[in-house]
Parts: structure tokens; C-alpha cells; sequence
């Protein structure tokens, strides 16, 4: 068995709002995250991924249930408990006007640190995230992925043995993304520390994770290695067939299911641009199949009889995507 | 207490490179203190050599039902066309929707007494100008020293009403001739503590220097950009600057049966530094509020850091800039009661270890203030809203505006008000007394309980 570095028990958030009425943010959650393993919490926005950090930090108080990090109770030993413990948070934590060591410097005093130590991790840090030729620049003049390394150097300065990372690669090019995928795996290999992930892309959980904990309205649904999720469904393909803004009537799901090889359809339909979004998604027809590229082209011919207009056809072997499908019956976006 | 002190230290660090605030602070003790000196001590004696400065205004503000606010400067620079008008006249255009309470600021003195001129009459020699771009070429000539531009949409940004809920940031230009530097500085200080007293009626100013700054460097000649939000509070400043509206022209007031000297720029100066200084530590909230925003206070309560420390951190960074702010007045208002006297004059009494004390203690309460401020509102634009209200609050109760003395019914509710204990102190201290125990007690104790009460709603709040 190995050894548990964060054991959260029943924990559970109720919001209030101000007409009266309340939100269960997160429901009931027991978690467990193993010492040196990368636990990657994946779940839609608006799931309880950061509510859930917030409470295991100490940031917020649980309505119900507790969290220990290292044996140390987070709500009645918060001290010792947030001293193991750094934070990289969704949204960039920085002092804009101040400077990139400016910031590390006081949230490093804000850990206890100070003098040569303090010094010589804020040089540490600046190597690792690779920002020490501008170091002495203000914060609101970086790129956002060079403030978002910032953000995670200010989380990693004081050596904690615990990290907890909240979607770190939100809003940053490709480029960026990557690297900050590669200082994650750095964090568990070179630096021994454990690390928690959230994000709401499959791709990057599937990647990462030594085991995933999928959360979707407020509750894990499944957790396990990716291996043994994955299996939940089954060996079976994902034919993903993208069908832009038609009506899909009922019967046409009923007649896919009758293919040879099928288990399943499903149809999610087309959302409109919500706010803040560019443009409204493709509508999507997934149909489960125990060998996709046997069931294709029957597949293909139902969609031309109901004179669908299929915009793609991919053929995906099974992933957390068809897991978080299979489980909810709404594909992983937001 | 290390970190105590770091989170001091960065928090001023971050106040202080804020230019913006830095020229509030050094500037408007300065304007404050000429503007009194002159309102109280007459012009043209002592050494104040500036007067006539010539000036044009160009009011484009177009009269709304909010008030007029372009025209407050015309009225407070330009005298009225027929000789015979007097400051009487300044008050009734200026004070328009206020008119009800302002009949209580204002109306009050029906003495038409002629030494109750504009001072602001004197120091500057105002024209009113329709055509902003004749105004620049004659400053370019050298016709003028200054040119103050007033646009058209100015009350309109500057109100707050249930229907126009938004606030809009509106900008005052001061064209100055860079050959009289110090003279259009003059006009800049006016033009700015007077936009200030609007905005601060309306609700917090935010100075963007950097955009002064800029344009210094782009044109010789400066320009000047406020931006400034509106409440719908707006109780009208031009009484400040008329001294027959004045109650506190008094010269010489009966302490204890005996007649004592009394210097208006005491007891004005006093409470006007008391004012000025709540705004400065309301800057704590703001700070404190900003901090929740970006989620610097969030990262601060995650470490191992408890949330006494930082309110405690916030409130010493109040503290220590409240305190540089009243120490600056002081000096600003000695200097000029110096200066128009001719001698060196210590306005503030000679207990001068006890005038420090006053200060420490009168900062710490304004802290306290601000603490709780911070904790009682969730947005640091509601921080300079309601912030606002409760200063000028507590700058009526404390007589910063008018004698309160003269209201039977404000008489009682003057036991509230920071300001009125703060200005007690000062004004004894300066008459030669030193029985202060009971104000700075006072003080104190209102200052220790809004700082306990903030703690406790900053905890409740974030418990959430
Ligand atoms: N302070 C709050 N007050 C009310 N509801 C909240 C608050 N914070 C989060 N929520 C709600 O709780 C749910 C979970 O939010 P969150 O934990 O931020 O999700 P995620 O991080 O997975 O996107 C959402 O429905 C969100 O609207
Ligand atoms: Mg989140």
C-alpha cells in the first residue's frame, strides 16, 4: 500500500447564494493521492475541481468533512499542513507591478524563508521555470505563459512536498503548454514531490496522470489509472461523427444501434456561442462500436439515407473521453 | 513578525510606486494649505508673492440635472460681471441640487460682508473663455499662464444616478505655458484639489499621472487627466473657499473665560488634514479589496500565514502612510503660516512630542477605519464609494466643512466622528493645552474596535 500524502473524507460545499438558493459545488468527495504520483482531477468547467482544492488548501472552510496532508488535519492544524504545501492557482496570482523576484521574494517571506536561503531558492526557482534574464521586469509587461510560469515558480519556492496545480495551462499557446506538461513530469521525477492536476482535457490527464479522479457535478465518478478507467468501457472504438447544426431525429440513433459491431449512439447536440466563446460547436454523433472500422461504412450509409450532412468521421480507440461519455452521456468540453 | 513586516514593506512598496497617489499626497497638502492660508490670512501680505495669475476657462459642461460641475470652477476663479455681486452669488449657482442642505452650509451666513471674497479671486485673474483652442494659443502666446478645460460631458460622467449607474471617467485638461512653471503648477494644485473636492463629493479620484507624465514629455506644455466616478452624493465644496460661508473666520474664540489667540489654520487645517487623511488609509480597503481580485490575497492566506497577521500587516502599511500623510499637511500648513507671516511660526503649539503623539494615535484610528472598510465591502470600486460617503460623513460631523456647533441636532452625533477628536486635539494642543487624555483615549478606542470588528468580518467573509 503506498503512502497517502492527501486524504480528503466526505468532503462537501454548499454555496448560498444571495437569492436564497444553493449551490452544491461539491458533493461527498473521498480522495485519496498517493505519495510521488502525478493525480490529475479531470472534470467539465464548473465541475468542483478548484472548489475542492480550495477546501484540501484551507483556503475555504468544508461544509461538511476534512482533509489531511500528511497526517495533518487541514482545518485544525492549517499551519502545519499548508508548510508542505504549495499552490498554483487557476487565475495568475502575481503582483502585477512588482517584479518577477519582487514576487517570489515576499511569498517566499510569506513561507518563513528569508536571507541567503531565500535567495538561492528564488535563483533555484528562476532556473526552473527559465526566467532569470527577466527576473528584474515587471510582471505586467510578460506574456501570459511567462506569467504563468511565474505563477507556478511562486507555488514551488519553498520546496513543498505537495503540489496542487488548478488547470495551469489555461489560455497559453502550444508551445508553452508543453513545456509546462514537462515541468510537471520534472516536479514528480527530479524534484520528488507529489502533484495534483486539474484540468478539463482529456488529453493532457490522459498523458500526465499516474491515476485520474474524474469529477463531474461535484462528485468523483470514477477514478483509477488511465489504464483501468478506460477498460470501464470496454475495448470499444468511438466513431465520432461531426454533423454541424442538422436536427437529429430519435430514429436515426435507434438504426445506428442496429449495426453490426455497435453497442451504442449518441447524440450531443450543437451548443450556440455561449458567452466568451468564438462560435457555437459542431453537433456530434458517437456511436460505440467493438470494432469502428468494421461498423464505418454501414455507419456512413444510415447518415447518406437520413440525408445527413457528416462534416468528419474519426475512428478514436478508447480514451478518458469515451469514459467520461460512457458514464455521463455528454462528451468532456465546456 | 518578520512577515508582519514584509507584507508592510510590500505593501508600500506597491503604494508608493504608485505616482498617482504620490502626487496626491505631496500636492494637495500644499494646495490645502495656500488655499486656507489665503482664504484666512488675506492676500498680499507677508511673502506670498503669488496673485493675478492670468488664467481662462473654458467651461463646456453642459448644465445637467446632476449639478453643474464645470461651472463650480468658473464660480470659484471668475468673479461675477457686476462688481456688487458677491461670493453670495457663487454659492447659489454652485450649489444647485444640494440647494436644501446646502441652504444649511451656505445660507446660513446672511452677513453680506464684502471681506467675504473669493480668495481665489486674488491669486488668480480668471477669464471665462467659450473656445478651447483660443485658450491653448493664448497660453502658446503667453498671453495666459494656464487654460483650464472643462469638457462637455464632465457632470455628466462625473454622476451617479439610478438609471445611469455607470461610471464613466471624464478628464479636465490644464493647458500650461511651460515659461511660468511655477505659476501653472499654482493653477494645476488649484485645479486639482478643486476637481478633487468634486470628486471626492462624487466618489474617489483616480489621478492617472502617468498619463500627465506622458504628456509632459510629449508637448511642452503639460496637461493634466483626472478620472473620476460619480456617487450621487455631492455636497458642494465651493462653500470651503468662500470665507464669509465660513464660520471658522473666526479670529479669536473665549477658552475657559480668558480670550486666546486662535489661528484659523489650526482649526481648519486640522480638520482638513483629518479629512484628508481618512482617504488616505481608506486605501487600505482598496488595496486589501484589489488583493482579493487578482488573487495575491487568496495565494498570502494559503501559505502558512493566518489572516491576523495580514490584517495586522495592512493595517501598520495604513497606519505609516496616514501618518507620513498628516506629517506632510503639517509641515505644509506651518510652512505656509510661516511664510505669510514672515517668521517662523509653530502653528501646531509647542508640545511638540505630544502634537507626535496626536499624530500616531489620530493615524492608527484612520487605520483601524480603513480595516474595517476593507472588510465590509466586497469590490474596491465600493471601497471608494462607500469609503467616500463615510469620510465625508465623518468630515461634516467633525466640522472639516462647517461649524457643527451652529446645528444643535449634528451636535450630539459629533461624538463619532474621528475627525472631531483628532481636530480637538490638535486645536488644544495648539492654544497651549494639554489636557488631550480624553481624545486620544477616544481615539484609540474607536480605532481598536473597528480594527477588531474588521477582523472579524474578514474572517466571517472568507470562511464563506
Ligand atoms: N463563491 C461561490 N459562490 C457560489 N457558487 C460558487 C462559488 N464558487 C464556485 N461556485 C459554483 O460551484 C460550482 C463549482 O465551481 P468550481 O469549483 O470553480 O468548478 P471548476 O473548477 O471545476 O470549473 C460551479 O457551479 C460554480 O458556479
Ligand atoms: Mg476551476
Amino acid at each position: 500500500m503506498p503512502e497517502t500524502m492527501v486524504q480528503a473524507r466526505g468532503l462537501v460545499k454548499t454555496y448560498r447564494r444571495k437569492d436564497g438558493s444553493t449551490v452544491e459545488a461539491v458533493r461527498n468527495i473521498d480522495l485519496d493521492i498517493y505519495k510521488g504520483e502525478i493525480f490529475s482531477l479531470l472534470g467539465p468547467n464548473g465541475a468542483g475541481k478548484s472548489t475542492t482544492i480550495s477546501m484540501i488548501s484551507g483556503l475555504i472552510e468544508p461544509t461538511a468533512g476534512d482533509a489531511q496532508i500528511a497526517r495533518y488535519s487541514i482545518t485544525k492544524q492549517p499551519m502545519e499542513a499548508k508548510k508542505l504545501l504549495g499552490i498554483v492557482p487557476q487565475d495568475i496570482a502575481l503582483y502585477p507591478t512588482l517584479s518577477a523576484r519582487q514576487n517570489l521574494d515576499f511569498f517566499g517571506r510569506m513561507y518563513g524563508l528569508g536571507g541567503a536561503e531565500l535567495h538561492k531558492r528564488i535563483d533555484e526557482v528562476l532556473d526552473f521555470i527559465d526566467l532569470k534574464e527577466r527576473q528584474k521586469d515587471r510582471i505586467d509587461t510578460f506574456s501570459g505563459g511567462m506569467k504563468r510560469r511565474v505563477n507556478i515558480g511562486v507555488g514551488l519556492l519553498h520546496r513543498p512536498q505537495l503540489v496542487y496545480m488548478d488547470e495551469p495551462t489555461v489560455g497559453i499557446d502550444p508551445q508553452n503548454r508543453r513545456r509546462i506538461l514537462d515541468t510537471v513530469f520534472r516536479l514528480r521525477d527530479e524534484q520528488k514531490m507529489t502533484v495534483l492536476y486539474t484540468t478539463h482535457l482529456m488529453e493532457e490527464s490522459q498523458e500526465l496522470s499516474d491515476r485520474v479522479g474524474i469529477i463531474d457535478h461535484g462528485k468523483i465518478i470514477a477514478l483509477g489509472t488511465v489504464g483501468e478507467l478506460v477498460q470501464k468501457v470496454g475495448e470499444e472504438d468511438r466513431l465520432i461523427l461531426k454533423v454541424g447544426q442538422q436536427k437529429i431525429a430519435a430514429e436515426v440513433l435507434e438504426r445506428l444501434k442496429q449495426v453490426e459491431q455497435v453497442t451504442s449512439a449518441l447524440y450531443d447536440p450543437p451548443q450556440q456561442a455561449a458567452e466568451g466563446a468564438d462560435e457555437a460547436t459542431d453537433g456530434v454523433i458517437t456511436v460505440f462500436a467493438k470494432r469502428g472500422r468494421r461498423a464505418l461504412p454501414d455507419v456512413i450509409q444510415i447518415a447518406n439515407d437520413a440525408s445527413i450532412d457528416v462534416l468528419s468521421v474519426e475512428v478514436r480507440e478508447p480514451d478518458l473521453e469515451a469514459v467520461f461519455l460512457h458514464l455521463t452521456g455528454r462528451a468532456l468540453r465546456d | 513578525m518578520r512577515k508582519i513586516l514584509a507584507i508592510i514593506w510590500q505593501a508600500l512598496s506597491i503604494a508608493y510606486s504608485d505616482r498617482n497617489l504620490l502626487l496626491i499626497m505631496l500636492a494637495t497638502p500644499l494646495a490645502l494649505a495656500t488655499i486656507i492660508g489665503l482664504a484666512f490670512g488675506g492676500t498680499g501680505s507677508g511673502d506670498i508673492s503669488i496673485e493675478n495669475i492670468k488664467i481662462a476657462i473654458v467651461n463646456l459642461d453642459g448644465v445637467d440635472e446632476n449639478g453643474a460641475n464645470g461651472q463650480v470652477f468658473v464660480d470659484l476663479l471668475v468673479p461675477p460681471a457686476e462688481s456688487a455681486a458677491n461670493s453670495n452669488a457663487n454659492a447659489d449657482t454652485a450649489a444647485t441640487e444640494t440647494s436644501d442642505d446646502g441652504g444649511v452650509v451656505c445660507g446660513q451666513t446672511p452677513d453680506e460682508d464684502s471681506s467675504g471674497r473669493n480668495v481665489l479671486f486674488d491669486l488668480t485673474d480668471a477669464v471665462e473663455m467659450t473656445d478651447a483652442a483660443a485658450a491653448r494659443a493664448a497660453v502658446d502666446t503667453g498671453d495666459l499662464v494656464a487654460a483650464i478645460i472643462i469638457p462637455a460631458d464632465f457632470s455628466e460622467n462625473l454622476a451617479y444616478t439610478q438609471d445611469d449607474s455607470t461610471l464613466d471617467p471624464t478628464s479636465i485638461e490644464v493647458y500650461g505655458s511651460s515659461a511660468a512653471l511655477i505659476s501653472s503648477s499654482v493653477i494645476r494644485s488649484i485645479t486639482e484639489s478643486i476637481a478633487y473636492q468634486i470628486a471626492t463629493g462624487n466618489i474617489a479620484i483616480a489621478a492617472t499621472f502617468d498619463t500627465l507624465i506622458e504628456r509632459a514629455f510629449a508637448r511642452p506644455a503639460f496637461g493634466l487627466q483626472f478620472q473620476s466616478a460619480a456617487a450621487s452624493f455631492q455636497p458642494d465644496f465651493s462653500c470651503a473657499f468662500v470665507p464669509s460661508f465660513n464660520p471658522l473666520r473666526l479670529e479669536a474664540q473665549t477658552v475657559s473665560g480668558a480670550r486666546v489667540e486662535f489661528d484659523p489654520l489650526v482649526i481648519f487645517g486640522a480638520s482638513q488634514a483629518m479629512f484628508f487623511m481618512l482617504f488616505t488609509a481608506q486605501g487600505v480597503a482598496t488595496n486589501v479589496l484589489e488583493e482579493q481580485r487578482t488573487g495575491t490575497l487568496q495565494r498570502l492566506l494559503v501559505s502558512p500565514t493566518t489572516r491576523l497577521t495580514v490584517l495586522i500587516g495592512k493595517l501598520l502599511a495604513a497606519f505609516i502612510n496616514s501618518l507620513v500623510q498628516i506629517t506632510l499637511l503639517f509641515f505644509a500648513f506651518s510652512i505656509v503660516a510661516s511664510l505669510m507671516r514672515g517668521e517662523i511660526r509653530l502653528i501646531w503649539g509647542t508640545h511638540l512630542p505630544l502634537v507626535a503623539l496626536t499624530m500616531i494615535v489620530a493615524s492608527l484610528s484612520v487605520a483601524g477605519l480603513g480595516v474595517l472598510l476593507a472588510s465590509l465591502v466586497r469590490t474596491p470600486e465600493s471601497a471608494g464609494t462607500i469609503g467616500s460617503m463615510i469620510n465625508m460623513a465623518m468630515g461634516v460631523l467633525g466640522g472639516a466643512f462647517f461649524n457643527v456647533q451652529a446645528i444643535p441636532l449634528l451636535q450630539p452625533l459629533t461624538a463619532f466622528s474621528l475627525i472631531y477628536w483628532g481636530t480637538d486635539a490638535f486645536t488644544k494642543l495648539s492654544q497651549g493645552f494639554t489636557d488631550i487624555g480624553l481624545n486620544l483615549l477616544i481615539l484609540l478606542v474607536q480605532g481598536s474596535v473597528m480594527f477588531v470588528a474588521g477582523l472579524w468580518l474578514f474572517n466571517r467573509r472568507l470562511k464563506v
